[in-house]
């Protein structure tokens, strides 16, 4: 389970020399096997949720408790390290989470279907291929909650019909928690929406009430 | 539980060094080797440049094996602290996989730098005692004490530095000025027998690098000069300097923005 409550986050801002709120009271709890959105415009705070669930930043204010093995934020960014090549991230990985190389490299090699491009560093790659790498190493990780910043609408056809059996088919029992701003994905995907506007938030078991609020934004 | 979390950290910390040398040198480059041949392609100028424009011995010591000791401190100080300035912003990536705390970060940096540079002292010690360009020490593990001592040094600073910049960005310009009145001060170019009483009392409580200098120079030259080291007294200030560089670093995450 992972429970937030209560979560602030200020930035300090770099021009005007104070601190702008991003979050702003934001409560959520998402349960083993539940999928829910982060649905909100760009600057909505959606990433930022995303990382304060990672534990990569912190709140300024409010708590947020794990009792599940969280992923990293998969996206297009972040994750993999862009001079190592494919093997080396792969390699990292398998120390960061004690994983066998072997097993993680098997699966990264079937799933992201890199073939010679995994000897070359990552940087090297299109954003298809990078979030094709930063995928599949999650998916070869295996987390109890996946955290994903819009990343489905990217890769070719295939990537996605392999990513949503792998998340739909094969993984019925894990949580996810999804930031996007496209109302036909979250539907298609998640079982809750949390509609993110100006830092703050409410939650909508209705996701067709939730894809019309906020269209009305 | 405690050995789960030290098990942990040292996988955490390899995986971090593998990826720190194949960022950093490539697969196809020198590699490991240029950590070895860095302090070497350095020194040799300045040993040439130095031996050929001064006597032999002076006040006492022979000049190579003085520039050496005074040489092979700063390139540590200077390699283990280079990095150390917005050394989590640099890296933030890393900070996606939480296991990765602000502080393993500075350790894959600056802590292989630490690692690296005891290695090359070691090298560089080597070669050049075999080319006849340094004296044998006086006293060896003490020498090397003292090395380890200034690694400790650096390690201390850099911690701090890298801790500090992530929350005012004053300390980048401060840094700058610090880092060359440090050539001055540290000992690099002179020894706490060579300064008038009063102020050798003083230096020699507050210029900590000078006193570590001390514990190298007593090493290599023993009898041959007056040397003033006191590991004790460094090894409280030192330890120190470590728990308060550890408390800066506790909550960098707090002031580190990652996009």
């Amino acid at each position: 389970m992972i429970v937030a409550e209560g979560v602030c986050k200020d930035y300090h801002s770099e021009t005007r020399g104070h601190w702008r709120r991003v979050l702003s009271d934001v409560s959520l709890t998402v349960k083993p096997g539940e999928r829910v959105a982060l649905l909100g415009r760009n600057g909505a705070g959606k990433s930022t949720l995303i990382r304060l669930i990672a534990g990569i930043e912190l709140p300024t204010r409010g708590t947020i408790t794990r009792t599940m093995s969280v992923s990293w934020p998969v996206g297009l960014e972040g994750g993999v390290g862009g001079s190592m090549t494919g093997h080396d991230n792969i390699r990292f990985m398998a120390r960061i989470y004690d994983k066998r190389y072997e097993d993680l490299l098997a699966y990264v090699e079937d799933f992201a279907q890199l073939g010679r491009f995994l000897s070359e560093p990552v940087r090297t790659y299109s954003t298809g291929m990078r979030a094709r790498l930063n995928f599949a190493l999650s998916f070869a990780i295996d987390f109890d909650c996946y955290l994903i910043d819009e990343i489905i609408a990217a890769g070719d056809a295939r990537f996605q019909r392999r990513s949503h059996e792998e998340v739909f088919e094969k993984r019925t029992d894990r949580s996810m928690i999804l930031a996007s701003h496209i109302p036909d994905i979250v539907k298609q995907y998640c079982s809750r929406a949390l509609v993110l506007h100006h830092g703050r938030a409410k939650m909508f078991d209705d996701l067709d009430l939730a894809a019309d609020i906020y269209n009305d934004l | 539980m405690f050995s789960e979390a030290l098990k942990t950290q040292r996988r955490v910390w390899t995986a971090l060094f593998m990826r720190e040398m194949q960022t950093r040198w490539g697969r196809r480059n020198l590699g490991f080797a240029w950590l070895f041949a860095e302090p070497l392609v350095f020194a040799f100028p300045v040993l040439a440049i130095w031996s050929v424009i001064r006597a032999p011995f002076e006040h006492g010591v022979p000049v190579t094996t003085f520039v050496w000791s005074g040489y092979m401190p700063l390139l540590i100080f200077r390699h283990v602290t280079g990095r150390a300035l917005y050394v989590v912003r640099n890296n933030v990536a890393l900070l996606y996989h939480w296991r990765i705390t602000p502080f393993d970060i500075f350790v894959g940096c600056c802590g292989l730098e630490a690692v690296g540079n005891m290695a090359s002292v070691a090298f560089s010690f080597g070669v050049l005692y075999f080319l006849g360009a340094i004296l044998w020490p006086h006293d060896l593990p003490e020498m090397f004490l003292g090395y380890f001592y200034m690694t400790w040094w650096s390690f201390d600073v850099a911690m701090i530095v890298a801790a500090l910049s992530e929350r005012f960005e004053l300390v980048e310009h401060i840094w700058m000025v610090v880092s060359y009145i440090y050539m001055i001060i540290s000992g690099f170019m002179f020894m706490a027998v060579w300064l008038p009483v009063p102020l050798r009392e003083v230096a020699l409580t507050v210029d900590i690098p000078l006193v570590i200098y001390e514990s190298v120079r007593g090493g290599l030259f023993g009898d041959r000069i007056m040397t003033f080291p006191n590991l004790p007294y460094v090894t409280i200030v030192l330890a120190v300097l470590t728990l308060v560089g550890l408390w800066l670093m506790r909550n960098v995450r707090t002031y580190v923005e990652v996009t």
